[in-house]
């Protein structure tokens, strides 16, 4: 069923974000939220919860004059849902019990907001302009302003309570967005090209970290494998920052070429930075290199066994095959 | 949480029983590719340390869950001769027992979390973790 | 569990089919060792594919068969290390050191059969 995947989605959010009983305990106590809070809520709590589905139009209302809301709100079935799930929150806000299915009830809201690109600020602003609608009722329902006002604070420190969680988990979820997408980059940034039969290019670009490293080896590896490749040019032109660590990280995925049979030739590699390396103790020894791209390939393709010719130039067009040895 | 699972470390064939018994376990923990052959590979390290230098052991086995991330605990335990100066023996490339130097700083290299407790003439406990990549 | 090994004219193809035991790999190392003598290989394929660890022992045996294999006239190629497990052994920082290795039998063959002056431009 859609809304218990939903559920378990929630709960192991719940658990990554470390929201057991305790830790809901203490953001209660943070926004001084207790017993007595509980209570004075309870003197509004009917005029809120009737007027339920009123104040969640307001809040999308506002939502809808918002420049920055304007993609969240074109998306009638996420909007739809979302009325749906702010009328349950409303209720629940005076309902007395802070625990945790009120905490579960408010992921599954901020993701939503999240999954619909709606920004912490949009929704806390709209969450603002709710509350002082709220507010204002408050006090008009109350037997006496006082008591109103005093139910009204008691609510805000729940709206306090609601606004820790649902922006932890906004910032969690982009976060999670921001690695995805991080991901994304650096496989197209690692791509391993086939030149040609049995010989593999691996043009490297930018910052190389130990993440980064990793997942282009295993690239390396696994394209060796399905392209059968006996060698790999390496170009390094293009990498940033060439120091200790980089040069290792290089080295390994040599060696574990090497390992399946492929060997590697580096490219690119520019006077500068090959002394730095030496001077820093790298050992470069058995290091095929071979300054420019143009000569890696070339080399390579000799290696393979290509011989590779200008097509004669002769009027009756007869060109030279392309031969593998 | 998954039972530990216990194999008995006394001869040649129960190396490859851990190492393998590792894998399955990792790959139900959620590890993929590579670093199942990490997984495995350091287990065979230190089950062969156990062989070698104590000639029985046991190398304990469990899934592990933290902070919304899996991973796998690998303890191995025996009451062999004890390692007399441990931090040398951590260091690449020295070994006392024939060129199996790479065992144990090997077997930390491969893995997240490594601590490894010895007392001369008790024994030897290596506890290594390694966790789900994201 | 005794592991096959065939000839190909004068190279020697040893293919592991099955997870072998430190045990085992040392009897293969002497087979293969006697085995090269008798036949006059010239030399020896360790088909590893089937492996799914290459650790510290598997790997110091098969560079002490290609060590013995050269002491009688024989060039040792391994082939079919894996992708995860060529990762796993540079991690654990380990090679194969002068041993050749190639991506299948095919290659392997192919590269036994190179002229001796080749070897070594690789």
């Amino acid at each position: 069923m859609a809304s218990d995947l939903a559920g378990t989605a929630d709960k192991t959010l719940a658990h990554e974000m470390g929201l057991d009983e305790a830790a809901i305990e203490r953001r209660r106590r943070l926004v001084g939220l207790g017993p007595e809070d509980s209570k004075r809520i309870a003197t509004i709590r009917d005029a809120i919860t009737q007027r339920a589905e009123e104040y969640a139009a307001l809040f999308f209302n506002y939502l809808a004059e918002v420049d920055e809301a304007r993609d969240f709100m074109r998306n009638r079935e996420l909007v739809e849902q979302a009325r749906r799930l702010k009328i349950e929150h409303l209720t629940a806000m005076v309902s007395g019990h802070y625990g945790a299915e009120y905490a579960l009830q408010r992921l599954r809201l901020a993701r939503l907001y999240s999954r619909a690109g709606l920004e912490e600020r949009v929704f806390m602003a709209a969450f603002h302009h709710l509350l002082r609608a709220i507010g204002t009722a408050a006090v008009r329902a109350a037997p006496e302003p006082e008591l109103g006002i005093e139910a009204f604070f008691s609510l805000q420190k729940v709206a306090f309570l609601d606004l820790g969680l649902m922006v932890d988990v906004m910032v969690a979820e982009r976060e999670r967005l921001i690695t995805r997408q991080q991901e994304a980059i650096r496989e197209l940034t690692t791509p391993v090209l086939q030149i040609r039969d049995r010989l593999l290019m691996l043009p490297i670009i930018g910052m190389i970290d130990t993440h980064r490293a990793r997942l282009l080896t295993e690239n390396l590896l696994h394209a060796i494998r399905a392209n059968r490749a006996k060698v790999v040019v390496m170009d390094v032109t293009g990498v940033l920052a060439v120091d200790t660590k980089v040069a290792n990280h290089l080295l390994q995925t040599v060696a574990a070429a090497r390992l399946m049979g492929a060997k590697v030739i580096v490219t690119g590699l520019s006077a500068d930075v090959s002394q730095t390396l030496v001077n820093l103790g790298v050992d470069l020894v058995g290091l095929q290199t071979i300054g420019d791209l143009q000569g890696g390939i070339e080399e390579a393709e000799r290696l393979i066994g290509y011989e590779v010719f200008l097509r004669d130039a002769r009027p009756n067009g007869v060109a030279a095959p392309l031969r593998s040895l | 949480m998954s039972d530990p699972q216990r194999i008995a470390i006394g001869r040649d064939a129960d190396i490859v029983m851990a190492r393998q018994a590792g894998r399955e376990l990792a790959a139900l923990m959620g590890f993929k590719g590579s670093d199942l052959a990490l997984i495995a590979t350091a287990i065979s390290e230190i089950a062969r340390n156990i062989l070698v230098y104590a000639k029985r052991g046991e190398i304990d086995l469990s899934g592990a869950e933290e902070g919304g991330r899996r991973g796998i605990v690998v303890i191995a335990r025996d009451q062999g001769p004890g390692i007399s100066n441990v931090e040398q023996a951590m260091r690449d490339g020295f070994s006392t027992g024939g060129s199996l130097g790479l065992g144990l700083p090997g077997a930390r290299r491969l893995m997240d979390e490594f601590e490894i407790e010895s007392q001369v003439g008790v024994g030897t406990t290596v506890r290594m973790r390694k966790w789900v990549r994201r | 569990m005794s592991v096959p090994i065939l000839r190909h004219g004068n190279v020697l193809i040893a293919s592991i089919q099955v997870a072998q035991t430190d045990d085992d790999l040392l009897k293969l190392r002497d087979r293969l060792s006697e085995m090269v003598g008798q036949n006059r290989a010239k030399g020896v394929v360790i088909d590893v594919t089937a492996f799914d660890v290459l650790d510290s022992f598997a790997t110091r045996t098969l560079r002490d068969i290609a060590y013995g294999s050269r002491l009688r006239g024989a060039r040792t190629v391994v082939v079919g290390i894996q992708p995860d497990v060529a990762f796993a052994m540079v991690q654990l920082g380990l090679d194969l050191g002068a041993v050749s290795t190639a991506l299948d039998l095919d290659d392997a063959v192919a590269e036994l059969s190179r002229p001796p002056s080749e070897v070594g431009r690789r």
